[in-house]
């Protein structure tokens, strides 16, 4: 069975880069709440392939460079 | 907090004030005997009635709710610039994806709380009990399930939500 995959991302990075960006600046270029920016941000939330690509252009950066991905062990 | 935690608070506060209410003013009139454990006309009746207050319950918090957030967001600014405050609310109470994500795994739990109600009810009537019980089961139950979901809600916009 193949292992989970954890989604990770560099949007504290590239709010920095882009000039310290707010996360409400963020979440109104892309459509979404702040609190889902948040929750992003912070790995709480895969965003879907959708929004992934709007933070991803509000930044100006392919996907790639947003998000990855690390393999997760199994806990259980 | 945020407006959609905030807001489900609000539905959970009100959905509980109206659930308690309804529990104390039954067992209240099962004790005085102002119905039979049969009579499910009476029953009805009496959750018809809190189902209409509880509605009414639920416009008048949100209303409130409403009102409180755009003092609250007026006293953060500093100033009482109508369109200032209609933006800050307005891009607050953006629903988005992970909303309805939410939304939606919160609503199964609701409704598996509320099948299995049914399920207890209809075994109360196999079994004999009273069709005031029967109705019951399902009226808590149905009540029960919406105070779940609101508690789901809650969990997972704090805790995160995943897809799978």
């Amino acid at each position: 069975m193949p292992k989970k995959l954890h989604v990770t991302n560099q949007i504290r990075k590239l709010r920095f880069f882009a000039g310290e960006m707010t996360q409400q600046e963020l979440a109104e270029k892309t459509g979404a709440s702040r609190q889902t920016i948040i929750a992003v941000e912070a790995g709480k939330y895969s965003p879907s392939l959708e929004l992934a690509f709007r933070i991803a252009e509000a930044f100006g950066v392919p996907i790639g460079e947003v998000f990855g991905y690390e393999e997760q062990e199994d806990t259980k | 907090m945020s407006y959609q935690e905030k807001r489900t608070l609000t539905s959970m506060v009100a959905g509980l004030a109206v659930l308690v209410s309804y529990c104390i003013y039954i067992l209240n009139a099962y004790h005085k005997g102002w119905f039979a454990p049969d009579d499910m006309k009476f029953c009805a009746t009496v959750m018809l009635v809190f189902i209409g207050i509880g509605v009414a319950v639920a416009v008048v918090f949100q209303i409130l709710f409403h009102i409180l957030l755009s003092m609250g967001v007026a006293i953060r600014k500093g100033d009482c610039d109508d369109k200032a405050i209609e933006k800050e609310i307005v891009s607050a109470t953006v629903e988005d994806e992970m909303d309805k994500l939410i939304e939606l795994k919160a609503m199964k739990l609701g409704f598996i709380i509320a099948g299995a109600g049914m399920v207890a009810a209809l075994l109360a009537v196999v079994l004999d009990a009273p069709n005031a019980v029967m109705l019951n089961v399902l009226f808590l139950s149905m009540n029960v399930g919406s105070l779940a979901e609101g508690a789901l809600s809650l969990y997972y916009y704090r805790r995160g939500v995943y897809h799978a």
